[in-house]
Formats: structure tokens, C-alpha cells, sequence
């Protein structure tokens, strides 16, 4: 059991760092965030199980780690940058060593007119007015523990700014790269995307982890879709086996604009999801797919809270689960639908396949619906491979390991081909496979 | 090539087949035919290689070797084929990629060489036109949204693939209507060869019109109690299985 003095000291510890102290860098209203933020830290409760959205997910183990902010630049070897590159795979690409955006590493060039594509920190100088609009717009600071840190120590992150009516050629991709050998370090970039009326564009977020040593990274990211804009969303989390990772998502959209979001989360020793979705016109729609496996040692969190707050708007989230050996898995997937929002049309699933007995989720679908004219509706499973199938296709001749390999992949497949930029879902699809082929193998495959 | 000898059969200890004997020549086409529970599905089952049943007494040879022995896959290897009388859905597998997924399978077991993908593609359009299936259903999950008819063109399609030496079809013919009973038909026929043997599992004499059989079998309670030429089957028709049931008790 934790409690708040030992929540309140970790943070203290962590923020009163040198390596943190980003008080005096920046403008005044930057500066007067971070200094509401480190204040809110001390007086947010403390993320125990009382928590309704922290009840499965315990966060005893991450406040085990004296973390201490990155600094300066990594060595990242040449080799595993290589193996992060997706062949013919033609992006705008930022890369993020360690919490640091790396100009050497990143690839930015013949940007098209009315698109900024850079860090933070730049567009502090080159956008300031966007900057100080937009930053905080959407999040709530004052969320969680982890929100306000991100905040109080906001230092670097990804800006993306489309004009009105622009469309991007290629996907911006954003490599969070983390290679920890030593000290428990912290990473917290802080990101905003930007999309105005009628702009269309993809962005790809890959959260890659080396090393053998623990690290937290603490992802928030706003992101505004104007008025009848389109945004693909694809994020790939495979962060190391030793890895802390939570990205708190917050979107707003305006009417008739399109997020599409894919999660794939594969890595970690304790990952977290949190999507926050609020229209604020009509007309829009949210779909939010997913998809996570997890083993030993691996804990997978989701939580969605899609608030449809007027009318007329349409939400989608489907999220499935390959559960193996001894991993956990929490989704929590909230939609509230308020008194005014009329014809409202809400769909949201998980399903959880269970290849293990020692395996385990908590899986809490919640619709909480005001209006009266309304179509939502949700669903949930947990289920094993079912023995006609894996007979099936063993009757064709296909052994028994490649047959639920095949059957697990299935499963996995209407998440996977949401992903429309064909080199990530290939390389996500082999990803899966490879994961797959542990996982189907530890049981012997006997029931 | 297949002979099965005394077979007794159980699934959670109640017992189904009874001291079932079956000697299947090559090349041959045996119908069995018998009243709901009588034992048909788990015979085919047995053969096939299905969890669930304990075998209490008996053996099943083929080709000389113990079948009983081998696992499911093992038995596609060697050219035992079942055509599922429920086929199931498998979500998020594509048709074409598990018939290649299927055959390369087989032919790895055989040691011998794997179909490239423009092989398989004239293979699988060659057989497909032979049980008139829409090619759109080889783009599809396998059997996903299929009506019963498809589902079974699509098994029988399988059976062209694979070309088994031995095709167990369980009640291929049940929920077809007469155009898809004639197709399905046609298709099993073309598949006839001296190497070839089937065992056609039915509870219908109607299927027997469209191929006809060797020798007919009626199957009561686990065991075969006639034997005869289609004659047989026609017989049953028209008196019913309670004609051969009562002789059975007698």
C-alpha cells in the first residue's frame, strides 16, 4: 500500500532534480504552467486502489525507481537505430533519444507549405502565438500525479501545426527511442498537434526501448482536429521489458472533423493508455482501435473516457487482447453521453484472448447515457481459442502451434488492418507474429 | 487401405460406437448410412483425428499402420481428408492463405516441394470453377459470412486441393438445396480415382442418386448391421430405419 507522503516525496525528489529544473527557461505563461503544475503535485490524492482508475493498476512498483530526468545526449548505437528504420517507409520523421529530440537522427526537410513539423522548443520561437493558444487547451493538468509532472517539467516534445485545408503527402513519424543501461531515467515529452479546417494528415508514434535498466516515460500529448479535418493516429508502443510507460492522450474535435486512432502495445513491464476524447461540435467522429499483448511480468492498461458532450457525434472503440503466461491486462473504456447530446451513436468492444490460465484481465465497459435519443452499445469477451478451430485447421494438415498462431493472428487481424500506412502494419504484423510464437509455444499447446 | 477392426468408441464414458467393422478397398466409395445417434459423426471424428472420444477397444489400420496413433495433422499428411459437416468460421484468416497455409503443409510433411504463389493460384482457380465457387469466397475468412452451401463447396474445394487418399465427407449433403446437391456431387465425382477411396456419410438416400456408392452400410447403435449394394439404400428409403432396427434387436 502506498500513501500520499511517499507519492508526494517520490515526486518531490524526482522534480526537485537538477537535471529538472526547467523554471526559468522559456516564456512567462510557460513558466506559470509548470509552477501551478508542481504545486497541484502536492495536493493530488495519492493513485491508490480507492482510485477507481488506478483500482487494477497499481503503481507501488514505479514509485520503487529513483528516476531521475534525462539529460544531455545518447549514444545510441548505430546498429539499433538501423533496426528502428521501417524499410520503404517514406516519412517527415522526428526521433527522441531519451527524452531529447536529436536533429541528427531526425528527418524533416521539403516540408510543404503551411505545415510545421519540429520539436517544441522551436516552435516556442518560431510559432509563439500558436504556442501559448493552443498548449494546455485540452489537457487537464491536474488529472493525475503524472499529468502534473509531465507538466511541471515540460521541456521538449513534438509540434505539429497543418494549416487550413492542407494535406500532408506522408505520414510524420515520431521515434521515441530510449536505451537505459545505468540509473532509472525519466522522459516526459510534451506534445501538441494542431490540425485546422479541412487539414488531413497521419502521424505514426513508435516508442521503441533498449537496455536492460528501468525507465518511466511519461507521454502527454493534445492534440486539436479543426472542423471537418482528418487525423490517422497510429502508435506503436514497444518499449523495453524493463520500461514504465503511461501516454495520456487528450483530443478535442471540432465538427464534422475524423480522428482515427490505433494503439498497438506490445512492450513494457507496466504500460498505460489514456485516451481522453471531447467533441466540442457536432458531426464528428472518433475511432479508436487497439490492440495489446501481454506475458510475464507485463501489465497493459487502457482507459478511454469518450465524452459526447453535443450531438449528432459518433464514437467507435475496439480493443483486443492476447493474453499469455502470467500477464494482466485492465481496459477500462468509459462513454459518457450527456443530457444534450442527442443521436449520439456509440459503439465499444473488447475482447480478450486467453492462452494461459495464469493470465488475467479486468476488463470494466461503462456507458453512461443522459440523453434519450441515442444508439450506443458495448460489449465484452474472454475467451480461450476455441478447439473446432484449432481442429479445423489441423484436419487440414497445419500442426498444432502454427494452427493457434494462425487463430491468434485472426483475432488480432481487424485491429491490425485499421492501420492503413502499409510498412508499420507490416512491421506491427511480424511484431505480432513474433510475440505470437512464444506465446503459443510455452503451453505445449495442451489444454 | 483402411480396416477397422472392433472398434469401440466412448465420449465421457457412454459409449457410441459398439464393435464397429470396415474393411474400404482402394478406390472405393462406401456410404454409411443410419438414424440420428447412431454413430455416423463420431466414426468420422475418430478417423479424423478429434479430441474427445476415448477409444475403449479396438484399432482402425491404414495403409497397414495404426492410424489411432497419429495425430490429427499427421493424418493429413497421409491423405486422410474430412469434409466437416459443420464447417467452422475461422475470423481473420483469409481462405486463400489457409489452403496454401494447408497444402504447403502437407507437402513439407512429404518432403516435397512447396506450391509458389502462382502455382497455387491456377490450382486453386482450376478447382474452384469445379465446385462453381465464387472466387470473391477465396478472398474472404474461411467460411466467414458463407451460406451453408458455400461453406460446403468450399470443403469439397479442399478436397480438390489436398487430393487425399482417403476423403471422409460428413453429411456433405445435409442443408443443400438440389442446384447445390448437384454441384457438390459433381465435384466429389470428378474427384473419383482407383487411388482414391470415400466414405460418403449421409442420412438421405437423395445424396446416393448423385454418387453412387460402392457398397451402402447401415449404421444402428455403433455398429453396422447391413451391408449391400445402392439397392440397399433405396430399400431404406422406403421402409424407414425402424425395418432394419427391428431385424438389429432380433
Amino acid at each position: 500500500m502506498i500513501t500520499a507522503e511517499q507519492q508526494r516525496g517520490w515526486a518531490e525528489t524526482l522534480m526537485s532534480h537538477t537535471d529538472a529544473d526547467q523554471s526559468g527557461q522559456g516564456p512567462g505563461w510557460l513558466v506559470a504552467a509548470r509552477t501551478a503544475a508542481r504545486q497541484a503535485v502536492a495536493e493530488l490524492p495519492v493513485l491508490d486502489r480507492k482510485q477507481e482508475a488506478w483500482r487494477y493498476t497499481s503503481i507501488e512498483a514505479l514509485l520503487k525507481h529513483r528516476f531521475r530526468p534525462a539529460s544531455g545526449a545518447v549514444d545510441v548505437p548505430e546498429r539499433d537505430i538501423n533496426a528502428c528504420l521501417l524499410p520503404e517507409f517514406d516519412s517527415y520523421r522526428l526521433v527522441f533519444a531519451n527524452g531529447r529530440y536529436d536533429p541528427q537522427l531526425s528527418s524533416i526537410k521539403d516540408l510543404p507549405d503551411g505545415v510545421s513539423v519540429g520539436n517544441l522548443r522551436a516552435g516556442l520561437t518560431s510559432d509563439p502565438e500558436l504556442l501559448v493558444t493552443w498548449f494546455g487547451h485540452a489537457a487537464n493538468h491536474t488529472e493525475h500525479v503524472f499529468t502534473a509532472m509531465n507538466t511541471a517539467l515540460v521541456n521538449d516534445g513534438v509540434f505539429v501545426h497543418v494549416e487550413s485545408q492542407v494535406q500532408l503527402d506522408r505520414p510524420i513519424e515520431v521515434i521515441y527511442l530510449s536505451q537505459v543501461d545505468e540509473d532509472p531515467l525519466l522522459m516526459q515529452p510534451r506534445n501538441l498537434i494542431v490540425l485546422d479546417a479541412g487539414a488531413k494528415a497521419t502521424l505514426v508514434e513508435r516508442f521503441i526501448g533498449f537496455g536492460q535498466s528501468a525507465y518511466f516515460h511519461n507521454n502527454l500529448s493534445e492534440i486539436s482536429v479543426g472542423q471537418s479535418a482528418t487525423l490517422k493516429h497510429y502508435r506503436v508502443q514497444d518499449e523495453s521489458r524493463s520500461a514504465y510507460h503511461l501516454s495520456s492522450l487528450y483530443l478535442s474535435q471540432q465538427a464534422q472533423s475524423r480522428y482515427h486512432g490505433t494503439t498497438l502495445a506490445f512492450g513494457g513491464a507496466w504500460a498505460r493508455t489514456e485516451y481522453n476524447t471531447t467533441f466540442k461540435q457536432e458531426g464528428a467522429v472518433c475511432e479508436l482501435n487497439g490492440l495489446y499483448t501481454v506475458g510475464d511480468q507485463q501489465l497493459t492498461d487502457f482507459h478511454l473516457n469518450v465524452q459526447h458532450s453535443v450531438p449528432g457525434c459518433v464514437s467507435r472503440e475496439q480493443f483486443k487482447g492476447v493474453l499469455y503466461g502470467k500477464g494482466r491486462a485492465v481496459f477500462d473504456g468509459r462513454i459518457l453521453v450527456d443530457k444534450q447530446a442527442q443521436h449520439s451513436d456509440a459503439q465499444l468492444s473488447n475482447d480478450n484472448l486467453m492462452l494461459s490460465r495464469n493470465a488475467e484481465v479486468d476488463t470494466k465497459p461503462q456507458l453512461e447515457i443522459y440523453a434519450d435519443d441515442v444508439k450506443c452499445s458495448h460489449g465484452t469477451t474472454v475467451g480461450q481459442l476455441d478447439p473446432q478451430q484449432v481442429f479445423y485447421l489441423r484436419s487440414r494438415g497445419i500442426d498444432e502451434t502454427t494452427a493457434r498462431k494462425m487463430l491468434c493472428l485472426g483475432f488480432a487481424a481487424e485491429v491490425l488492418d485499421s492501420i492503413d500506412v502499409p510498412a508499420l502494419r507490416d512491421a506491427a504484423s511480424r511484431k505480432l507474429s513474433d510475440t505470437l510464437n512464444a506465446a503459443v509455444e510455452e503451453r505445449g499447446g495442451k489444454t | 487401405m483402411l480396416s477397422i477392426k472392433n472398434l469401440h468408441v466412448a465420449i465421457e464414458d457412454k459409449a457410441i460406437l459398439r464393435g464397429l467393422n470396415l474393411d474400404i478397398g482402394s478406390g472405393e466409395v462406401h456410404a454409411i448410412m443410419g438414424p440420428n445417434g447412431s454413430g455416423k459423426s463420431t466414426l468420422s471424428h475418430v478417423l479424423a483425428g478429434r479430441e474427445g472420444y476415448q477409444v475403449t477397444a479396438g484399432e482402425v489400420l491404414y495403409e497397414g499402420q495404426d492410424l489411432l496413433a497419429l495425430e490429427p495433422e499427421q493424418r493429413a499428411h497421409q491423405g486422410i481428408f474430412l469434409g466437416m459437416q459443420y464447417p467452422v468460421e475461422l475470423p481473420g484468416v483469409n481462405n486463400m492463405m489457409f489452403m496454401r497455409e494447408s497444402l504447403n503443409a502437407i507437402h513439407r510433411a512429404r518432403g516435397e516441394a512447396e506450391l509458389d504463389a502462382l502455382e497455387f493460384m491456377q490450382r486453386v482457380r482450376e478447382k474452384a470453377r469445379l465446385v462453381e465457387l465464387d472466387e470473391q469466397l477465396l478472398k474472404r475468412n474461411v467460411n466467414a459470412g458463407f451460406s451453408g452451401g458455400e461453406k460446403k463447396r468450399n470443403e469439397i474445394l479442399q478436397m480438390a486441393m489436398l487430393e487425399p487418399r482417403l476423403a471422409i465427407l460428413d453429411e456433405t449433403d445435409s442443408g443443400l438445396d438440389i442446384d447445390a446437391l448437384r454441384i457438390i456431387a459433381g465435384g466429389v465425382n470428378a474427384l473419383r480415382s482407383p487411388q482414391r477411396s470415400i466414405i460418403l456419410i449421409t442420412h438421405y438416400q437423395r445424396l446416393l442418386d448423385y454418387i453412387q456408392p460402392d457398397i451402402v452400410h447401415v449404421l444402428v447403435e455403433g455398429r453396422i448391421v447391413r451391408s449391400g449394394d445402392k439397392q440397399l439404400a433405396l430399400e431404406l428409403e422406403e421402409k424407414g430405419y425402424g425395418w432394419i432396427e427391428q431385424g438389429a434387436a432380433a
